[in-house]
C-alpha cells in the first residue's frame, strides 16, 4: 500500500507545478456556472418555485458540485493517457514494475485530481455564495459524507474510463468510447438530476453508473438525509467493487495481447 | 549456475496488411487481411550468473520481442522461459522485484521531477526501506556521476544524463539480472564510453548478469564475453567474443603507401579493395596466403608506410547476418 500512496504523492509533486494550468482551467468553469444560473435564472419564475423536487438556488448548488466533479477530474487527459500508453508501447515499463498498471492510474490519477478538486471546490463554493448568498445547511456528519462520496465517485470514474481507454488493446482507437461516455454524464448526469427525465427511465438512471459518479454526491449536498446517505454509500460500493474488477479483468486480457513492435 | 533458460521459444504478430490507395483501405475494412509474422522462431539457449551476454542482430531480428518475453512484457506462443526459478508470464510481479530493465527509446522517469526525486520513488516501489534507498543513492550519486544534475527536474536533462539517470532508476533495487535494450541509442561516442565503463562495473562490483541488445558493435566488443546472433528470428550463432573473432578473423588488412605506382595483379588469397595513385590497400586471407606472401609482391625499397590491421568487427558481423540470409 505504501507504493501506492508514494504514487500518489508523487504525482500531486508533478501537478503542483501545474497551478497555473488549472486556474486556467477556472475560466471554463466560471463559463459554464454563469450559463447555467442564466438558465435556470430564466426556467424559474420565481425563487421561491419549486420544480421536481428542487428550488432554484438547490438546483445551482446540483450543478456547482456536479461541475466541480467533471471539472477535477481531468478525463481527457486520463484518457489520453492510457491510450498512448498502450497504443505506443509505453506500458512496458509499468509491466516491469512491481505494480499493478490499473492501481498505478488510479493512485497517480487521484493524484492530479486532489489538487484540482480542492481548487476548483474552493472556486465552486465562492461563486455559490457571492450569487447565491445563501449555502445548504452544513454538518459535521454531511460534510464528510458528501466528501467521502465524491471521493467514490472519483475513484469509480477514473477506474471506468481506465476500463474504456484499456479497450486499446483490442481497438485500434479507443477514444469514441470514452467520447461516449463523458457526453453521456455530461448532459444526463451534470446538467439536470435524475428527476428531470421521463419517469419510465429513472429507475433505469438510478443504477446506472451516472447515479454513482454524479448524482449521488451533488443530491446530498443540497438535499441530505441519512438514507440517502446510506443508499448513496451502498450503490457507490457496489459500483466500486463492479468496476474495480472489471477494469482488472480487461487489463488482465488485454496485456496478453499486447503488441510492442521495433524498440 | 543457469539464471536464464529458454527452450523454443516462439512467438508471432498478427499484422493488418493493406492494399495500396483508398481502394486498398476500403478493401481492407470490409474484408480485413492479417499477416502472420513470426517474430521468433524456436530459440533455445541459457546465460549464467554474472554473465554479460550480448544479444545482436538487424533490425526486426527479434531481439527486443524475446527480450520483452524474458521479462514478463509479452506472452510467448510457445515454447518455455525460466528466468531466476519463476515463469515471467506467471509470477511477473514477483520476477520485477529480481529484475531491471532499460530500454533506450522509452521512458521510465518521471519527467517534471527532479533525479533524487525519481529514485526515492523507485525505491518505495520496491517497498526499499528510506534509510536504505538513500545510502544506495549516495553510492549511485558517485559511480554515475550524478552531482550535477541530481536536482535537476529530468525534462531539463540532457539525452545522456537521463539514460544514466534511467540505468540508476533500474538499478536501485540491486536487480539480479539487468536488461539493457539498445541503452546507448543516440548518445555522442564520449557519454557512451562512459555508460559502458558503469555497466562494466556493476558487473563486477554487484555480480549483476547483464543480457545487451545493441546496434552498436564496440558496445558488444568492449562489454560481453558472449554475442548471441540473431537473424529473422532464429539464432544464426551463439559463441563466445573469442571465438567469434577467432574464426572470423582470418583477414587481415594491408594498407601502404608507395613511391611509385605498382601494377598488382590479384592472386588467390590477396584481394585488391583499392588501388589509387600511390596508395594500395590489399586484404589478404590467411587460410590461404601469408602476410610475407602479400608483401613480397610489393616492392619493399619503395614503400613509404605499411598499416597491417584486423577486419572491423561490424564487417564481420554483416558477414554473418548475410550468411543467415541466404540460408
Amino acid at each position: 500500500m505504501k507504493k501506492y500512496l508514494y504514487i500518489f504523492k508523487s504525482e500531486l509533486m508533478t501537478n503542483l507545478q501545474y497551478i497555473f494550468d488549472i486556474l486556467i482551467g477556472f475560466i471554463s468553469y466560471c463559463i459554464m456556472i454563469f450559463i447555467f444560473l442564466n438558465l435556470w435564472n430564466y426556467i424559474y419564475s420565481d425563487p421561491s418555485e419549486v420544480i421536481k423536487g428542487y428550488t432554484m438556488n438547490q438546483m445551482i448548488w446540483y450543478v456547482i458540485v456536479t461541475e466541480i466533479l467533471w471539472m477535477s477530474l481531468g478525463s481527457r487527459k486520463l484518457n489520453r493517457k492510457i491510450c498512448n500508453d498502450v497504443r505506443s508501447g509505453n506500458i512496458t515499463y509499468n509491466i516491469t514494475k512491481p505494480y499493478n498498471y490499473v492501481e498505478y492510474i488510479l493512485f497517480s490519477h487521484l493524484g492530479v485530481t486532489t489538487l484540482k478538486f480542492v481548487m476548483v471546490t474552493i472556486l465552486g463554493l465562492g461563486i455559490g455564495l457571492i450569487y447565491l448568498k445563501s449555502i445548504p445547511t452544513l454538518s459535521f456528519v454531511k460534510v464528510i459524507g458528501v466528501l467521502l462520496s465524491c471521493l467514490f465517485a472519483t475513484i469509480i470514474n477514473i477506474l471506468l474510463i481506465t476500463a474504456l481507454g484499456l479497450f486499446s488493446f483490442f481497438i485500434e482507437d479507443a477514444s469514441p468510447l470514452f467520447w461516449l461516455y463523458s457526453k453521456a454524464i455530461l448532459v444526463v448526469g451534470t446538467i439536470f438530476p435524475i428527476e428531470f427525465f421521463p419517469a419510465f427511465l429513472q429507475p433505469i438512471m438510478k443504477y446506472s453508473p451516472i447515479y454513482a459518479v454524479s448524482y449521488a454526491p451533488a443530491k446530498l449536498f443540497v438535499d441530505f438525509s441519512y438514507p440517502k446517505l446510506l443508499e448513496a454509500f451502498i450503490i457507490q460500493g457496489i459500483y466500486l467493487i463492479v468496476a474495480f474488477l472489471l477494469t482488472h479483468w480487461i487489463y488482465r486480457k488485454g496485456v496478453k495481447k499486447l503488441n510492442v513492435n521495433g524498440g | 549456475m543457469a539464471v536464464i533458460t529458454v527452450e523454443k521459444l516462439s512467438k508471432s504478430f498478427k499484422v493488418k496488411i493493406k492494399e495500396k490507395g483508398l481502394k486498398g483501405s476500403i478493401k481492407s475494412f470490409i474484408k480485413p487481411k492479417y499477416n502472420i509474422i513470426k517474430a521468433v522462431k524456436n530459440i533455445s539457449f541459457s546465460v549464467e550468473k554474472g554473465e554479460m551476454i550480448a544479444f545482436i542482430g538487424p533490425n526486426g531480428a527479434g531481439k527486443s520481442t524475446s527480450i520483452k518475453m524474458m521479462t514478463g512484457i509479452l506472452f510467448p506462443d510457445g515454447g518455455k522461459i525460466d528466468v531466476l526459478g519463476l515463469d515471467p508470464t506467471k509470477d511477473r510481479k514477483k520476477l520485477a522485484y529480481e529484475i531491471g530493465c532499460v530500454f533506450g527509446q522509452k521512458e521510465q522517469l518521471w519527467t517534471h521531477l527532479t533525479p533524487y526525486d525519481n529514485f526515492k520513488f523507485f525505491g518505495a516501489i520496491y517497498d526499499i526501506p528510506e534509510s536504505v534507498v538513500e545510502q544506495k543513492i549516495d553510492e549511485m550519486r558517485e559511480l554515475f556521476e550524478l552531482d550535477e544534475f541530481i536536482n535537476t527536474p529530468v525534462r531539463n536533462l540532457s539525452l545522456g544524463q537521463r539514460i544514466r539517470c534511467e540505468i540508476v532508476a533500474s538499478l536501485i533495487h540491486e536487480p539480479k539480472i539487468l536488461f539493457l535494450d539498445e541503452p546507448t541509442i543516440g548518445l555522442d561516442p564520449v557519454v557512451k564510453e562512459k555508460i559502458r565503463t558503469l555497466i562494466k562495473r556493476m558487473n563486477k562490483e554487484f555480480k549483476t548478469t547483464i543480457v545487451l541488445t545493441s546496434h552498436d558493435v564496440s558496445d558488444i566488443e568492449k562489454l560481453c564475453k558472449r554475442v548471441i546472433i540473431v537473424n529473422k528470428g532464429q539464432i544464426v550463432l551463439d559463441d563466445t567474443m573469442e571465438n567469434l573473432k577467432y574464426h572470423y578473423l582470418n583477414k587481415k588488412i594491408i594498407d601502404v603507401k608507395m613511391k611509385e605506382k605498382v601494377n598488382l595483379e590479384e592472386v588467390d588469397g590477396i584481394t585488391i579493395l583499392k588501388d589509387k595513385d600511390y596508395n594500395l590497400k590489399l586484404e589478404v586471407d590467411l587460410k590461404k596466403k601469408t602476410i610475407a606472401d602479400a608483401i613480397k609482391l610489393l616492392n619493399t625499397d619503395n614503400m613509404i608506410d605499411i598499416n597491417i590491421s584486423n577486419v572491423p568487427l561490424e564487417d564481420i558481423i554483416s558477414e554473418i547476418y548475410k550468411d543467415g540470409e541466404k540460408e
